[in-house]
């Protein structure tokens, strides 16, 4: 499949600092495409790019194959929904979604039909007239999608949509963004810091740090498998610990020594030999935690430790269990919470199991992205 | 928490100060009297005799020329000097911005003495012309201060906004820039049209035989004139100022109820 | 900057100088030129057609030690300071309770303010004038309380000059203490009082730090059009009461001696743009600061 919206080694820098640095990158026809990561780490600067708000010091950018770096925003068939909406406040809500066919000198009929049929689409017919100051965010947000997509734009861009409004109708506008690009059918690009928020709506999703595309993959994939402590850390939570391959067993796994653990069994897909230092990220919910012992499984790994923090969060619990110097985060669904014989308090002695398969293996870590923990070590 | 009385009483003490010389102003261009020292009653005859005077609505006449044009040219000068202050940081901004604001703090005398070597220099006529001339270069300042103000305040994704639903440089400037700025640069307007009509000093400078503007007829008045008559006309432009000063706050308070929601 | 090479930048740059040129050509023509000359003509001779003569001299710079004109710029330093201190003490207490007036009395207060301020300076002037005229009320009253003598002139000399300066300039420093201080958090007070901190303190240590730049406005606002002041001693003061304003003045229209009104111009510029230098390099660090 050839690549839609296309970034050839795109570099920006601001004096110093690399905005951007060597960005390949390929998006599909009708794919819904997050850019995650941190502020500062390039994202916008890239979107800013496709929208034509930017250009790239050095790299192109192709739509369909055609070259679009030097085209001047008016010139692409590409729309954004800014982070605050940027409606017009001098025009109502029904000129705000004109805007783009008037722009382009479109027959007042066609125009009249085409914005009429848009305002019936996002059920805001009794506020057409009215100004982006007399109605609410989540409405704005409506808007700001309808003027976009009333251009048929071939690529839609969203800059952070969803960051002005409140949880509740973050959750609600989620659903209807996804919605929306199942009816049109176009290719979104979505830059977001929020981790929710892309892995619920992408088809794929770029984790950026740094002006560096640190991976790229759909979420299960990123958040199963991230390759860095970055993408570890920051999708999510997990837990790091170093470790040396002392044996090869089975094809496809290998032993591990982790100062004061006994001897820990993991996935080695990595091809680590013997002697290898390696980085090894556990998710929290992976582990399991009781006050009895574990049964018997194949490819498990037990140590014991004691619970330094219970915080109880209504659907999971979440435990901070001292194991030797290491401190591990573990979160446990509450299934039945009633029926379970016997809370595990503060100071409780427990066992901790998980699977081989649960560890992952990283192929870069800094010690800097501790801090991204929910409870940095240290 | 207790608050100190000081400031309270500071400020009506401050107020009263303010409007007591205008207030004994405006009753004594009612004052029958021809003197300020006794009252004799209500009179229109100040007033009346106002309009008689034919120097004071020749005078009026040039300040308005004067006003209305250097007022327009400052508008467009100024607002295209404060866009391109908002929009671009470079040097040439730099030097930009203190050759707009420095105008703002140098004394009237130091604007008009200048002028007036530079024109008497260039041998050019004084009169209303000089005039015009005088009063854009410090309006231009004072509106590029506006209207930068409310660029300020200003989101500029809302152009970018325009730019990328399709709209060229051309139609985003008057489409949506321009109504956006229009209460801005309306209050700009507003200030500049006041102060070239007030301004008494520079014009005295650069003014020629016959270009005598009102505050230089006032000005003569308050040193040959009749008192009473200088009453009457001071009423008169104070009526004028409120009716501006009530504009300007009518176009401010717009943009505060946008704030508001 | 590397940007600079690519064919968008360019353009940007073209349509910056598109933009910049028009005011920028006009201030430099009518307002850089100009000043330029003052100090210029400083140099020069005067003709005794009230023109300036050819050749260049010193001798138009050197008459400024006429042993005149120490009084005079000591008076204008010192009214222009008086002037500013007063305005500052009283404008203070007033932007701040103008600042924390409930909404619709601060609309109203602020209205009441930017009047006198939008108000014709002459008409002002003249109104004090009227009040302080031999037979006006102000007299009437301090004889009536028995505070003057039935013979005392109210008028023409520099107490009246510095009551009518204060009264002229004093809302050009309410008007941006209040700025400031309507943008100040006032909860800041309240902690400093809650952590201990007497009003006084609070005030001094926490509000006035806090509107530093619009009291730094405040007194540019007040103390340039005092050191230029021509036209209040000219209409309320007398011959003792003079400024250097009214010297230029005195030297341009009645002895026709350009070089020479060039000469104080150019003394009174350089006093002038001292003050008014350091604020804008002050901003100018700000505005530097606060942009990406």
């Amino acid at each position: 499949m050839t690549p839609f919206l296309h970034f050839n080694q795109v570099r920006k820098t601001y004096g110093d600092i690399h905005a951007v640095d060597q960005v390949d990158l390929s998006i599909r026809k009708g794919e819904f495409f997050s850019l995650l990561g941190p502020s500062g780490c390039g994202k916008t600067t890239l979107l800013r790019m496709v929208a034509g708000f930017e250009r790239p010091d050095v790299g192109r950018i192709l739509l369909e194959g055609v070259d679009i770096t030097d085209l001047p925003p008016n010139r692409r068939k590409v729309n954004t929904i800014f982070q605050n909406y940027a409606l017009f406040p001098h025009l109502s809500v029904w000129e705000n979604i004109a805007f783009g066919l008037r722009v382009a000198k479109r027959p007042a009929a066609e125009i009249k039909s085409a914005v009429d049929a848009m305002i019936d689409l996002i059920q805001l017919n009794a506020h057409a007239r009215k100004k982006p100051s007399q109605i609410s965010g989540g409405q704005k947000q409506r808007v700001a999608i309808a003027r976009a997509l009333i251009n048929q734009p071939d690529v839609l861009l969203l800059d952070e949509p969803l960051a002005a409004l409140d949880l509740k109708l973050r959750q609600r506008m989620l659903l209807e963004l996804d919605q929306i690009h199942d009816q049109v059918g176009i290719t979104f690009v979505y830059v977001t810091h929020d981790q929710g928020e892309a892995m619920s709506l992408s088809d794929r999703i770029a984790v950026m740090n740094h002006g560096r595309i640190e991976q790229l993959g759909a979420p299960a994939e990123i958040y199963e498998t991230p390759n860095s402590s970055f993408v570890a850390a920051f999708i999510g939570d997990s837990n790091f610990f170093d470790g040396v391959v002392t044996e090869l067993i089975e094809p496809d796994y290998c032993r591990l020594r982790i100062d004061g653990f006994p001897d820990v069994m993991c996935y080695n897909d990595k091809r680590k030999q013997r002697g290898d230092l390696v980085h090894l990220s556990v998710r929290p919910e992976k582990f399991r935690l009781s006050l009895d012992p574990p049964p018997n499984e194949a490819r498990a790994n037990c140590v014991r430790g004691r619970v330094a923090e219970v915080v109880y969060l209504g659907a999971q619990t979440k435990f901070l269990v001292h194991v030797q110097e290491y401190r591990l985060a573990i979160t446990q669904q509450h299934s039945r919470f009633l029926l379970d014989q016997k809370p595990i308090r503060w100071e409780d002695e427990v066992w901790i199991w998980w699977h081989a398969d649960d560890g992952y293996m990283l192929d870069r870590y800094s010690q800097t992205d501790e801090e991204l923990l929910e409870m940095p070590a240290g | 928490m207790k608050r100190s009385r000081i400031p309270l009483y500071t400020t009506w003490a401050v107020l009263i100060f303010f409007y007591l010389p205008i207030g004994v102003l405006i009753l004594h261009s009612f004052n029958a009297s021809r003197f300020s020292s006794s009252w004799e009653g209500f009179s229109w005859r100040w007033y009346i005799r106002l309009f008689a005077e034919r120097d004071i609505w020749f005078a009026l006449q040039n300040t308005v020329i004067v006003a209305l044009s250097s007022t327009i040219v400052s508008m467009v000068l100024g607002s295209i000097a404060a866009y391109a202050l908002h929009r671009y940081h470079t040097r040439l901004q730099r030097v930009h911005y203190t050759l707009i604001y420095t105008p703002l703090v140098v004394p009237d005398i130091l604007m008009g003495i200048s002028l007036l070597l530079f024109f008497v220099g260039i041998g050019m006529q004084l009169g209303l012309i000089t005039i015009f001339l005088a009063h854009t270069s410090f309006c231009v300042s004072y509106v590029a201060m506006v209207v930068l103000a409310r660029l300020q305040d200003f989101d500029d994704s809302i152009l970018e906004a325009a730019r990328d639903l399709g709209a060229t440089w051309w139609t985003t400037t008057w489409r949506v820039l321009l109504p956006l700025l229009a209460p801005g640069i309306a209050a700009g307007g507003l200030l500049a049209f006041t102060l070239s009509i007030d301004d008494f000093v520079i014009t005295f400078f650069v003014t020629g035989p016959g270009a005598t503007t009102l505050p230089i007829q006032i000005y003569s008045m308050i040193k040959h004139g009749s008192p009473p008559l200088i009453n009457a006309l001071s009423t008169l432009l104070l009526v004028v100022t409120f009716l501006i000063v009530w504009l300007v706050q009518h176009l401010t308070q717009e943009e505060h109820r946008h704030e508001v929601d | 900057m590397s940007s600079h090479d690519h064919p968008g930048a360019r353009r940007q740059t073209v349509a910056e100088w598109l933009l910049t040129a028009a005011p920028f050509t006009w201030l430099f023509i009518l307002f850089v030129i100009p000043t330029a000359l003052v100090f210029a003509i400083a140099f020069k001779p005067s003709d005794p057609w009230g023109g300036v003569g050819a050749g260049w001299t010193l001798e138009t710079v050197r008459s400024l030690r006429n042993p005149n004109y120490p009084a005079i710029i000591w008076r204008t330093l010192w009214i222009s300071a008086v002037t500013t201190v007063s305005c500052i003490a009283l404008a203070l207490p007033c932007g701040y309770y103008i600042a924390r007036a409930p909404y619709r009395w601060r609309r109203l207060l602020v209205l009441l303010t930017v009047i006198p301020f939008w108000t014709s300076f002459l008409i002002r002037i003249f109104a004090w004038k009227v009040l302080l005229h031999p037979d006006g009320y102000v007299k009437r009253a301090l004889v009536f309380l028995r505070l003057a003598d039935a013979d005392a002139i109210l008028l023409y000399h520099a107490g009246t000059v510095l009551l009518v300066m204060i009264y002229t300039l004093l809302p050009f420093a309410i008007l941006p203490i209040y700025a400031a201080a309507e943008r100040f958090d006032f909860r800041l007070v309240e902690a400093a009082r809650d952590l201990g901190a007497s009003r006084w303190r609070a005030f001094r240590q926490i509000f006035l730090p806090g509107i530093r730049r619009g009291l730094l406005t405040a007194v540019l606002m007040v103390l340039i059009p005092s050191l230029g002041m021509y036209i209040i001693p000219d209409i309320v003061g007398g011959t003792r009461s003079e400024m250097i304003g009214n010297k230029i003045a005195q030297r341009t229209f009645v002895d026709r001696n350009l070089p020479h009104a060039s000469a104080l111009s150019a003394s009174l510029t350089l006093a002038v743009m001292a003050p008014m230098l350091w604020v804008l390099y002050m901003q100018g660090r700000r505005r530097g600061e606060t942009r990406p």
